[in-house]
């Protein structure tokens, strides 16, 4: 077709039958069918309207309907009528539903009702506050700049913010700030506190995990600092979909909360397409980039005249991409550039300039990391490719949500990675489709996290036997910060006695601040980055090549100490990996379950407390490409111990008699089932993979955890109790040489990343049919034959038919 | 349970920050607050809310300075309209001043931190009288604060040394905390912080309390001394100690350095007092740099007479070397301010050479021919010169934030100097424009400007 005809018919032809074009040539090229792997439509949905209730004030309602708002979709009505009511709500909307409205309506008319009504506004972002900013101030503009509308944080001038602390009626800040900045400083805030009545927290669903486990304390410090100005403020909560936005907004206000998940905001008709890049070499699994893929399938949409979104997974990737497309997209002279990035790091302005290009079409296209998967409004895209799976179910609807906001028609098209997570999800996809989207899970009971926070409110107020701080014991926990010098006991209040502030040296995003700094000294010594402490041991280590922006470092030196590495740039065609052993010992066992079935299914699940001691104890060199072997080394690092919690399958004797393999390959076939058990358990927990670990460790003689105790034992078993971070399993086969060996009936070991653990345990134990189910669906889906990084992991490091073994195993879990 | 003991045992956020003392429980005596009154020469305040220790003690040294009219017009601005007639009374009576130092848990601030001693000064009988409050515990606290509203009542008129972003914040914090003490209102609040560092920053590089009392107030001859005088770092550690049982001599110690703080405070008033009541042609037993300082502080009140010959008797009287360039650039300042342009440009000239300040004077001078003389040739000559200086201080430098900023005036100067031979053109010719350069930077004498 000439390539002027084609303009036209892009011009003539509704975003519909471009988007089915663009579908329809992917269909073509997919000889074999496995390409395509799923191909969804979603009916378009017609809104659902509702009037503005009659208690809201004229003004407000007024200047709502200059900004074209006259009615209202049922589930803001609903919102806004259960705030009305005084009741704490989490409300459950994808994205571009007019949640915003839903907290700033009950907010704005309290405030016109009365002029002393404050209000704290949560984001867990500086940019999203800023954009929630820009709404408010134009709503503002409509009522005459009746209110203090501002954003406190870190940007916020020394010399504003005297007038922000008495004049704002509505404060837009982050969870770091509240915790560094206006807590420990309440008295600088008796205005807010005082008359503090509504507690916004938008995209509730970001705080899961640590940081969710931190902000549950944050927030037990802001109530009780509000029960110190006489004021219980109410909570309005946003999430976007995820299984139990009910069970964490309740856990992390500990209090009742109302779940309003209904949705009349109008949908446009979507199709939802799977794309899995066609396998290049079966055998080794080996599947054509997906980076270029989604180039590829962008680029396609664009050429159709579609205005596209395209996600990466991270700044690197979102730049290569960018590259890609600029390349096939050159910007015409004098025009402005069609395609820009979008990430973290880009300045405040550049990206408003980007939003609103994208909100009146003069930009086609944008690449993002999960920047803008959050609540920023830029208008309606046609497509979105997303290069990667997201890694939860909830973000990859949140991303898809990104397309057809109004438009009549979108796609979304999600291109998969040969990671094990993207490889189930892609051959999966009623697993995808048919599933609610993953549980967010907080502790905020985990010690260090809580004795953390606890130091920060004493330093607010002592602590007083009247206190609440969820449920736990305080007076113990007091009496133990006493002893080691942090409180005193006065009367009956516990007293901060220290001089340091302990807010600045708790970081909101991890559990410890113990980071190691990297530093290149190839020139005048920079510092190039930071890296916390148990990664350290494993990227930091003396020789390892550290990759950091795509530029190869040689570690000249690791100053254990001080916490810094020392590093210069390097060129080399190898990169490191560091063999690492783990030792796992049970230190309690919380619940234990034996599945009732045949013997040769025998296992046992359980979950409860342990003791993981891991140290790098040497590492290899690995040529580029061919993943040669091409030397090693030892290291002396020291041991790292950490006190978490952990879930873990017990394989019995009989199960492992019933196996038709030698011992080695049972062996190997077990590493290879872990490595797929904890691919899938990131999937079910909405956690990054990061944050579980894995081992194999024989089980106790009895399964009293006393037991472990017992030297002889652990050291007639240490060698097995061993597992490197890429397996190697020559040793395990002299260990297993004898017949003692050859039956010891090991535990494979899910443990939570962070000391205390964080909350990861107990799900996992509840979700165990599931997990060995899905686990079994993905190693029997993988076309693979005797291993490869999607299932098993790599077939080199593996001795032959663990694959198959791993099945044998997972076949008679699920007997 | 031994994983439970274990599971404490193995937290880092209950790894103690300091070795903690090997004694027992904090159990004290009945008998042992005694002996800390008796050290401290303590008696123990009783109010409504609790009781505490108080100290009282007078001293004869420093003795009573009537504060002059202009002392508080330039510390408060009291011939600013907004202050009323009250306010006006009560700094003008000296009865109605407080004198305050305090000891804190710390120097973060935020609503944790603790002042455990509160001390108070004020004139009586020729002399100053000393109050101290201190907490036993911090159950106490809401006594001492009572105390210390009590007493500012009466004297509401608060004199302290970096109070305004210290002390006096931190105990609005402690007042506030206590939810039934209302903040006190002050009428004025005099912080000598800020007048002294104008004033003697300069000669002595810090104007910590301590450096004041020794090079200023000339302690020594005062017969003061700071005998085994505890360091502030240690203050709050102390008190730690003590709370949980430790020993109460340094607390004694700590007591006796609020009182040194308080004394020293005290006397600076009356220097700061003498400096700037004086007559300034009556003073010559001032030392020509505090003549300076004198005249930097008046400059930052908006008193130029007064800064102008503060300045020009410092330099009669002599400066040391380093200090001359920059009173003259000060003075040239003025001169321009007043619409003196010939003579400020005649005192450019004189600091054209030095290192510091020539360029700026050659900026000046580029800026002085250009607009008021129209002789865009010198001008042209100066924003050579200042090319040529700075050139020359980027290149023996290795300080990549000064090379920086070398470079943005430089930038700067080329950009004067690209207009100024455009101008130059405009006017035909620019023949003789780089003779008198060679002139300055040989040294020769210059001449000076004359209409």
């Amino acid at each position: 077709m000439p390539e002027s005809l084609a303009v036209r018919r892009a011009e003539t032809s509704t975003a519909i039958t471009r988007v089915h074009e663009v579908l329809d040539a992917f269909a073509a090229r997919d000889h074999n069918g496995d390409m395509l792997t799923a191909v969804r439509h979603f009916p378009a949905r017609e809104a659902q309207w509702a009037n503005f209730p009659a208690w809201a004030n004229a003004d407000l309602t007024a200047a709502y309907a200059a900004k074209g708002i006259r009615r209202l979709y049922t589930h803001q009505a609903e919102a806004i009528e259960a705030v009305h009511a005084g009741k704490n709500v989490v409300i459950v909307t994808p994205t571009a539903s007019g949640k915003t409205l839903c907290y700033n309506l009950p907010v704005l008319n309290a405030t016109l009702e009365n002029s002393d009504c404050r209000a704290l506004y949560l984001f867990p972002t500086k940019a999203l506050a800023q954009d929630q900013l820009a709404e408010l101030h134009d709503l503002n503009q409509r009522l005459e700049n009746r209110f203090g509308i501002f954003t406190y944080d870190g940007d916020t001038p020394a010399d504003a913010r005297r007038s922000i602390r008495e004049k704002g009626h509505i404060i837009l800040t982050n969870p770091d700030m509240l915790h560094t900045g206006i807590l420990p400083h309440h008295t600088r805030w008796t205005r807010l506190f005082e008359n503090l009545r509504y507690i916004v927290l938008d995209e509730l669903h970001t705080y899961r995990g640590v940081f969710g486990s931190h902000l549950c304390n944050v927030l037990r410090r802001l109530r009780r600092i509000a029960r110190f100005y006489g004021r219980d403020p109410l909570f309005i909560c946003c999430s976007a979909t995820i299984a139990n936005p009910g069970e964490l907004a309740s856990r992390l206000l500990e209090t009742e909360v109302e779940v309003l998940n209904s949705n009349g905001a109008p949908a446009a008709e979507k199709t939802f397409v799977f794309y899995n890049p066609p396998v290049v070499n079966r055998a080794l699994g080996i599947r054509r980039s997906y980076i270029n893929e989604s180039s590829r399938v962008a680029q396609e949409f664009l050429k159709h005249d579609l205005q596209t979104i395209i996600f990466a997974n991270s700044r690197l990737q979102t730049e290569i991409l960018l590259t890609y497309l600029q390349q096939a997209n050159p910007q015409l002279p004098g025009k402005q550039e069609t395609i820009r990035g979008y990430r973290g790091g880009y300045l405040p302005n550049e990206r408003r300039e980007i939003e609103r290009g994208l909100r009146d079409g003069k930009i086609r296209g944008v690449v993002s990391t999960s920047a803008l998967e959050l609540g920023i409004d830029v208008g309606s895209l046609d497509t979105v490719v997303m290069a990667g799976y997201p890694g939860t179910i909830a973000a990859t609807w949140q991303r898809a949500g990104r397309a057809g906001r109004r438009s009549g028609s979108s796609c979304a098209v999600l291109v998969a990675s040969s990671s094990p997570l993207d490889q189930f999800i892609v051959r999966h996809p009623d697993y995808f489709f048919g599933n609610t989207p993953e549980h967010a899970f907080i502790q905020p009971d985990n010690l260090e996290i809580l004795i953390n926070h606890l130091k920060c409110a004493a330093f607010e107020l002592p602590i007083s036997p009247s206190d609440k701080f969820g449920d736990v014991d305080l007076p113990d926990l007091c009496a133990r910060l006493a002893a080691a010098g942090f409180l005193h006991l006065t009367g009956e209040n516990y007293h901060w006695t220290q001089e340091a502030y302990p807010a600045d040296t708790i970081s909101l995003r991890s559990v410890s601040s113990d980071n190691f700094v990297i530093i290149d000294v190839t020139g005048a010594p920079t510092v190039i980055g930071e890296v916390d402490f148990p990664s350290a041991l494993v990227f930091l280590h003396e020789k390892a090549i550290y990759i950091h922006g795509g530029q190869q470092h040689h570690v000249e030196h690791l100053d254990f100490k001080e916490r810094k590495a020392y590093v210069k740039r390097v060129d080399v065609n190898y990169y490191t990996d560091a063999v690492r052993y783990t030792q796992v010992r049970v230190l309690e066992i919380a619940a234990t379950e034996q599945r009732a079935g045949k013997e040769a299914s025998a296992h046992l699940h359980s979950h409860g407390d342990v003791l993981v001691r891991s140290q790098v104890v040497g590492f290899k060199k690995i040529k580029f490409f061919t993943h040669e072997n091409v030397g090693d080394g030892k290291l002396e690092l020291p041991e790292n111990e950490m006190h978490t919690t952990a879930y873990w399958i017990t394989l019995e004797r009989p199960l492992l008699e019933s196996l038709p393999f030698t011992v080695s390959e049972r062996q190997s076939g077990m590493f290879g089932l872990l490595h797929a058990l904890e691919s899938v358990a990131t999937l079910l927990l909405m956690c990054d993979r990061r944050d579980l670990g894995t081992a194999i460790g024989e089980r106790p003689p009895a399964t009293d955890c006393e037991c472990a105790s017992d030297v002889e034992a652990a050291q007639r078993a240490a060698p097995l109790q061993g597992t490197t971070e890429n397996f190697d399993p020559s040793p395990l086969e002299d260990a297993t040489s004898t017949n003692v060996r050859e039956f010891f009936e090991p535990n494979l070991y899910l443990y939570d990343a962070y000391p205390g653990g964080i909350g990861f345990s107990e799900p996992l134990f509840r979700t165990h049919d599931l997990l060995v189910q899905k686990t079994r669906e993905l190693i029997a889906a993988c076309p693979c034959e005797q291993g490869c990084p999607s299932c098993v992991g790599p077939a080199g490091d593996l001795a032959p038919r663990a694959k198959e073994a791993a099945l044998a195993i997972l076949d008679r879990l699920c007997a | 349970m031994a994983a439970v003991a274990d599971k404490f045992a193995r937290l880092a956020a209950l790894k103690p920050a300091q070795p903690m003392p090997a004694r027992p429980a904090a159990i004290r005596t009945p008998g042992e607050d005694d002996t800390l009154g008796r050290l401290l020469g303590a008696g123990i305040a009783t109010n409504h809310f609790g009781e505490h220790l108080a100290i009282r003690n007078w001293f004869s040294t420093p003795e009573f300075a009537e504060p002059a009219c202009t002392t508080l017009e330039l510390l408060s601005r009291t011939r600013d309209e907004s202050v009323s007639c009250k306010t006006r009374a009560e700094l003008e009576d000296p009865e109605k001043w407080l004198f305050l130092d305090t000891e804190t848990t710390g120097l973060a601030g935020g609503t944790g931190t603790y002042a455990f001693l509160i001390g108070l000064a004020w004139w009586d009988a020729g002399g100053l009288q000393v109050e101290q409050f201190f907490m036993r515990d911090f159950a106490e606290e809401h006594s001492l604060l009572q105390e210390l509203s009590r007493r500012l009542k009466e004297r509401p008129v608060l004199v302290t040394f970096n109070g305004k972003s210290f002390d006096w914040p931190l105990l609005e914090n402690r007042f506030t905390m206590t939810r039934s003490i209302a903040v006190p209102k002050l009428a004025a609040h005099l912080d000598l912080l800020h007048p002294a560092r104008a004033l003697w920053k300069l000669r002595l590089g810090s104007v910590r309390l301590v450096e004041l009392e020794r090079h200023v107030l000339d302690a020594p001859r005062l017969g003061w001394q700071r005998d085994n005088d505890v360091s502030s770092a240690l203050i709050p550690q102390f008190y730690f100690d003590y709370l949980r049982g430790g020993p109460v001599e340094p607390l004694a110690a700590v007591v006796r350095h609020n009182q040194m703080d308080l004394r020293g405070l005290a006397a600076l008033f009356g220097k700061i007092n003498a400096l700037l009541s004086q007559q300034t042609d009556a003073a010559v037993e001032i030392e020509s740099l505090d003549l300076f300082g004198l005249s930097r502080f008046f400059q930052r009140r908006g008193e130029n007479d007064r800064a102008h010959s503060a300045c020009t008797q410092a330099l009669e009287i002599g400066l040391p070397a380093e200090f001359r360039p920059r009173a003259c650039r000060a003075l040239a300042q003025m001169a321009k301010r007043r619409g003196e342009h010939a003579r400020a440009a005649e005192i450019w000239l004189e600091i054209v050479a030095d290192a510091n300040d020539g360029i700026h004077a050659c900026e000046q001078l580029a800026i002085y021919y250009e607009h008021r003389y129209k002789d865009f040739y010198r001008a042209a000559e100066f924003a050579q010169l200042a090319l040529a200086k700075l050139r020359r201080q980027r290149n023996s430098s290795r300080d990549p934030n000064f090379t920086a900023r070398c470079i943005r005036l430089e930038q700067k100067f080329l950009h004067r100097l690209a207009r100024l031979q455009h101008q130059m053109k405009a006017l035909g010719g620019i023949a003789c424009s780089f003779t008198l350069r060679r002139r300055i930077i040989g040294g020769e004498p210059i001449r000076t400007a004359s209409k």
